[in-house]
């Protein structure tokens, strides 16, 4: 980040106190990465609830909508079970659900004057956030796995197998880190808890039911459609589930670059990256801001 | 919890030693620091300042007078609009990363996380300043017995009170024996108890070799621990000095006359006092109960004040002649700012 003096190199000189040994940039990223590990375990109630929600979707999606939803599923992709066909919807509302949490701890940290103390720290400022967001794309990798795990037991199948479980938590992953640029700036914007939450969680049930998450476009109203097309999720989602079904199931760009997957899969990430690093950039610049201050 | 003897652990806890070429050179070195905000409000405008090293400086002033812009410039939280500031003997704008190497800074509002541990907050402080890992585990215990909090290590500290919060932050900006600490109203909202035990601290950390650089709006703060002060005002040094040479500045001893309610009859008080030629220079204000009289000369005429007052239908319930405090001085200093021919305060 852009502050003065923040990457400048760490010469000796006579002034420095004899208790240091001075700081490296991975070594910075590792000691952030694990206060917020340390932070996310103690607060086993933000891990659970971030979990609990998509679960209750994944459950009660399967069990109420399976019969109907199945039908219109299998004229898109044949012989599929709504049980396969959600597990991905649902690792990405995982990612969603907890990328909005990432906002939420940077609005404590300033509440707490952590944020602050951090500054004064000789912590390299970039790797001070790189070490918060690792710690929440490690803990979003796992829940997504958890989720993977959860609808197997249902009878979802991954046809690509292990290789393509590690897939879709990558997919995840990707998804996540545009939402956690998103929470964060807004985090930054708002300075307050209740409207990091509330302006995150708004977004996300629009952002799943305008999307091809829980059932293919075809099957939904045109404005749906023509919402789904622009809507982040529903890239996310069909990478994801090309991956689960081992089809290019992506609704929105047609590539044959590969002729198979990886058609599907390829574009989605694509997308991903370049949602990833606009808003990245984003919440880079206001975090940077926030970082130096509000002098002429 | 009991006070810490004075005696312990005094030899392992944070200090430093300063030898090499720069050992003369000042801890702060500041000369036409001006800061405006972008909203245009000029917190600082101009500063000159020199702290030498091992100094127990203070900055005192009233709320909003630009103590804490002040320190945040000197703590790299702030870039300065306009004048040259080096800490430690390092320019702030472009060598921030070795001031923070060698500084620590104590917020004025309590900065843990209160999800951690006392343990875990000072070992996340340890390596954020790299401190070699090797001699962590023994500054986290040294720094968990220094602030009192050994027996509470493992607690996390959202469970603290107060004062054992504010310990818990001091200890985690000494974790890399930072030659310079920052203190910005360390014990404000605190109560005296715990006051005093922050103070012991402030002390004995001074007392090993440290500078310290202390904001305060309370007076008897600044007198009880800092070797010299700054008052600071609208963000202009007002006055500079130790606490004696402040008080001696007001000029003389102070009377204090305590008077019976009756209808303004300090403000009737007030005005006899300023009419009377013995005290032609005195610096008169009213108080809470009556008047103050500051005057070189309130030994010899003060009996004479008393009775003009009685003569005056004044009813006096009590009277005494004192040493000036820092209170008077700040009086002294923002009187004259709000009364321009009151020149004898401040030289």
């Amino acid at each position: 980040m852009s502050t003065p003096g923040a990457d400048e190199g760490t010469t000796a000189s006579s002034r420095r106190p004899e208790g240091r040994s001075g700081n490296t940039f991975v070594g910075d990223v590792w000691v952030n990465f694990k206060r917020w590990n340390l932070k996310a375990v103690r607060n086993p109630f933000v891990l659970v609830v971030s979990l609990v929600q998509p679960i209750i979707f994944l459950v009660l999606f399967t069990e109420v909508f399976g019969n109907v939803a199945g039908g219109a599923v299998n004229q898109g992709i044949p012989g599929i079970t709504y049980e396969t066909y959600l597990v991905p919807a649902i690792a990405i509302q995982v990612a969603l659900a907890a990328a909005i949490t990432s906002g939420v701890g940077l609005v404590n940290d300033i509440e707490n004057g952590m944020f602050e103390k951090v500054l004064v720290t000789p912590m390299n400022r970039t790797a001070v956030f790189v070490g918060k967001t690792a710690a929440e794309v490690f803990r979003i990798a796992v829940q997504i796995a958890i989720i993977i795990g959860l609808g197997v037991v249902l009878g979802a199948k991954v046809v690509t197998g292990a290789v393509g479980v590690v897939g879709i938590v990558a997919v995840g992953v990707l998804f996540s880190l545009w939402f956690v640029a998103f929470s964060n700036a807004l985090a930054v914007l708002t300075r307050d808890q209740e409207s990091t939450i509330i302006g995150a969680n708004l977004l996300q049930f629009p952002l799943l039911f305008l999307s091809s998450a829980f059932l293919p476009l075809e099957a939904l109203p045109e404005w749906i459609q023509a919402f789904a097309r622009v809507n982040p999720v529903t890239y996310g989602v069909d990478a994801a589930r090309s991956l689960m079904v081992d089809q290019d199931v992506m609704t929105v760009i047609d590539v044959s670059w590969f002729g198979g997957t990886l058609d599907g899969v390829v574009p989605g990430v694509a997308v991903l990256v370049g949602l990833d690093l606009l808003l990245g950039g984003v919440a880079v610049s206001l975090l940077s801001r926030a970082s130096s201050s509000d002098v002429k | 919890m009991s006070p810490p003897g004075p005696e312990s652990n005094v030899q392992s806890v944070p200090g430093t030693e300063r030898t090499g070429p720069l050992a003369t050179e000042s801890a702060i070195d500041v000369s036409g620091l001006e800061l405006v905000y972008s909203d245009g409000t000029a917190a600082v405008q101009g500063v000159d300042l020199t702290v030498p090293e091992g100094e127990f400086f203070g900055f005192l002033g009233p709320n909003g007078a630009g103590k804490t812009t002040t320190i945040k410039v000197f703590a790299t939280l702030l870039s300065p609009t306009s004048g040259e500031v080096r800490v430690n003997g390092f320019d702030v704008r472009s060598e921030a990363r070795k001031i923070r190497e060698s500084i620590g800074y104590m917020a004025q509002e309590t900065s843990i996380d209160p999800e951690l541990t006392a343990e875990e907050n000072i070992r996340f402080a340890c390596e954020a300043y790299g401190v070699p890992r090797g001699q962590r585990s023994e500054r986290v215990t040294e720094l968990l017995d220094l602030v009192d909090l050994a027996d509470v290590a493992d607690k996390r500290a959202e469970e603290f009170s107060g004062g054992m919060k504010k310990r818990l932050d001091a200890a985690t900006a000494l974790v890399h024996r930072p030659p310079l600490v920052f203190l910005d109203e360390p014990t404000t909202g605190l109560d005296p108890k715990a006051r005093n035990r922050l103070w012991d601290y402030f002390r004995r950390i001074n007392d090993l070799g440290t500078t310290i650089f202390l904001t305060t709006q309370y007076l008897e703060e600044a007198d009880q621990l800092c070797d010299r002060l700054a008052v600071i005002l609208d963000g202009r040094i007002v006055a500079e000095g130790s606490p004696s040479d402040l008080k001696r500045e007001v000029g003389g001893e102070v009377l204090d006359v305590e008077l019976e309610d009756g209808p303004d009859a300090p403000s009737r008080a007030v005005t006899i006092a300023r009419e009377f030629d013995a005290f032609a220079d005195a610096s008169v204000s009213e108080t809470e109960d009556g008047i103050s009289v500051t005057a070189e000369t309130v030994r010899q005429h003060g009996t004479d004040l008393l009775v003009a007052f009685r003569d005056a239908g004044l009813t006096v319930t009590g009277f005494n002649i004192r040493a000036p405090t820092l209170d008077d001085v700040f009086l002294a200093i923002t009187g004259e700012e709000l009364d321009a021919d009151d020149t004898e305060a401040t030289r």
